[in-house]
């Protein structure tokens, strides 16, 4: 019986490590039924259940056993693995947004380590505990429209945290000689300076963390560094620069056949060619965008994609174009439901109505619904939070006062 | 009227960070998590084969 729970959890093993964490879960969750009275078994067993549900996405079910495993690891007096087992949890409760309670267990963590002297330990609990900030400092800013380096307090304090726990944490990493460990700390590093509106701390990080990839091989954290570096330079206003390393970022993302990433990668540059005044270049951009957005199915990339190319257009002069798009952009913004979208695509279209004086008429529907539709906003601003798409950016809003002002 | 275009243009050249109109990239891209991992053999070999590493299967062979 021992022995087959023992055989069960091997199997278990054996799989997750060789990625297939699906058929990994079927054989702990068998060896678990089974049963054993080694709990310190049956602890690793619970642990690795939970990190199998965590890679899987299933954060409820990976709560619930690293949870069991912290219960059991008290229950026997196992330090190193309650320690474990708290930074498994907290990292879990980072995910689901339980920011405080995961500060309890990265701390908990971190503490063990530093009674346990045990200096991975407490340098892997600081790097959970950057993480835990910065993913707080970057939720409550979400809920708000900012940029980058314009942030109300609480939000500044905790990735200011964030950014202290990563320098902890490559203090110790250094002395260690972890380099992978310094390459995941400078690279999230990177990003919270970038988030501070610390763009040359940025761009300093990004680079050591573009280095350390490099002497690995990794192709993956490379291409990561190459956008972040595109990301601080547009906010440098060193546009060439930034399009040099999103250009990167497109060569690796092919290579590596990620789609998704390509499309993202498109758009970023199309932006950034428009910030250079570049709208031919920006529009092929855009125009490679909006294929892969059709191409997976992705609604609001391409609904994106037509508002830039809209805009292109019309920076261009060329406004049958700018309309078909801008008219394309209100019918992705209904047919998803984003209201700011649909008002920021009316607000194009009867801006190009202005344009063209009356060659333009109302010749569809969807411009003479448009005083119902901005009734319906009740005179408050549109405000576009975060959305999901694959290329996962935020849309800047053109608010009604600039259009007013542009006449 | 003059055109929009030239607008949009003065806008874009005004700022040194992206200009409201565009969309710009917000997508950071994060380092991995790094979880804690626990294993059955590392227990399974303190208790039971010293320092060496064995599966359960080649302990049982070895008998």
């Amino acid at each position: 019986m021992e022995a087959s729970c023992l055989e069960l959890a091997l199997e278990g093993e054996r799989l997750c490590k060789a990625g297939d964490c699906r058929a990994g879960v079927s054989f702990f969750e068998a060896a678990v039924q089974v049963g054993t009275e080694d709990l310190r078994t049956l602890s690793a067993i619970y642990s690795q259940l939970g990190n199998a549900y965590f890679y899987l996405h299933e954060y409820a079910k990976a709560l619930e056993y690293h949870h069991h495993d912290l219960t059991l690891a008290r229950t026997i007096g196992d330090l190193l693995g309650e320690a474990k087992a708290s930074g498994n949890l907290g990292n879990t409760l980072k995910v689901l947004g339980n920011f405080e309670e995961a500060i309890v267990c990265c701390q908990r963590h971190l503490d063990i380590s530093r009674e346990l002297n045990d200096k991975v330990g407490e340098a892997r609990a600081l790097y959970n505990l950057g993480n835990v900030y910065h993913s707080k400092g970057k939720n409550v800013a979400s809920a708000g429209t900012h940029d980058p380096g314009d942030l109300p307090d609480d939000v500044k304090n905790a990735l200011q945290k964030a950014a202290n726990y990563y320098e902890e944490n490559l203090k110790i990493v250094t002395e260690l000689g972890d380099r992978a460990a310094q390459g995941r700390a400078f690279g999230n590093l990177g990003n919270t300076h970038y988030l501070l509106g610390n763009f040359r701390s940025a761009v300093l990080a990004h680079e050591q963390r573009l280095l350390i990839a490099k002497e690995f091989g990794d192709r993956s954290a490379e291409r990561r560094a190459y956008s972040n570096l595109g990301n601080a330079y547009i906010f440098l206003g060193e546009f060439e620069t930034a399009s040099e390393y999103y250009k990167r970022t497109l060569q690796l993302a092919r290579q590596l056949k990620d789609r998704a990433v390509e499309a993202q990668a498109c758009y970023s540059l199309g932006n950034t060619y428009t910030l250079l005044q570049d709208y031919e270049k920006a529009i092929d951009y855009h125009l490679k965008h909006l294929v892969i957005a059709q191409e997976l199915n992705d609604k609001i990339g391409e609904g994106r994609a037509c508002w830039s190319l809209g805009n292109a257009y019309t920076a261009l002069g060329n406004h049958d174009q700018a309309i078909h798009f801008a008219e394309r952009h209100l019918e992705i913004s209904r047919e998803v439901g984003d209201r700011s979208g649909e008002l920021t695509a009316r607000l194009n279209l009867s801006d190009l109505q202005m344009v063209l004086g009356l060659s333009y008429s109302t010749n569809n529907s969807m411009m003479s619904e448009n005083h119902v539709g901005e009734n319906s906003f009740n005179g408050t601003r549109p405000r576009v939070g975060r959305r999901h798409s694959m290329e996962n950016m935020e849309l800047m809003k053109l608010t009604p006062e600039k259009v007013q002002n542009w006449n | 009227s003059q055109p929009l275009a030239g607008h949009q243009a003065a806008e874009l050249q005004s700022k040194v960070v992206p200009s409201k109109q565009i969309l710009h990239s917000d997508n950071m891209e994060m380092e991995p998590e790094t979880m804690e991992t626990k294993s059955v053999t590392d227990y399974f070999s303190k208790l039971h084969m010293g320092s060496l590493v064995y599966s359960c299967t080649s302990k049982r062979k070895s008998k």
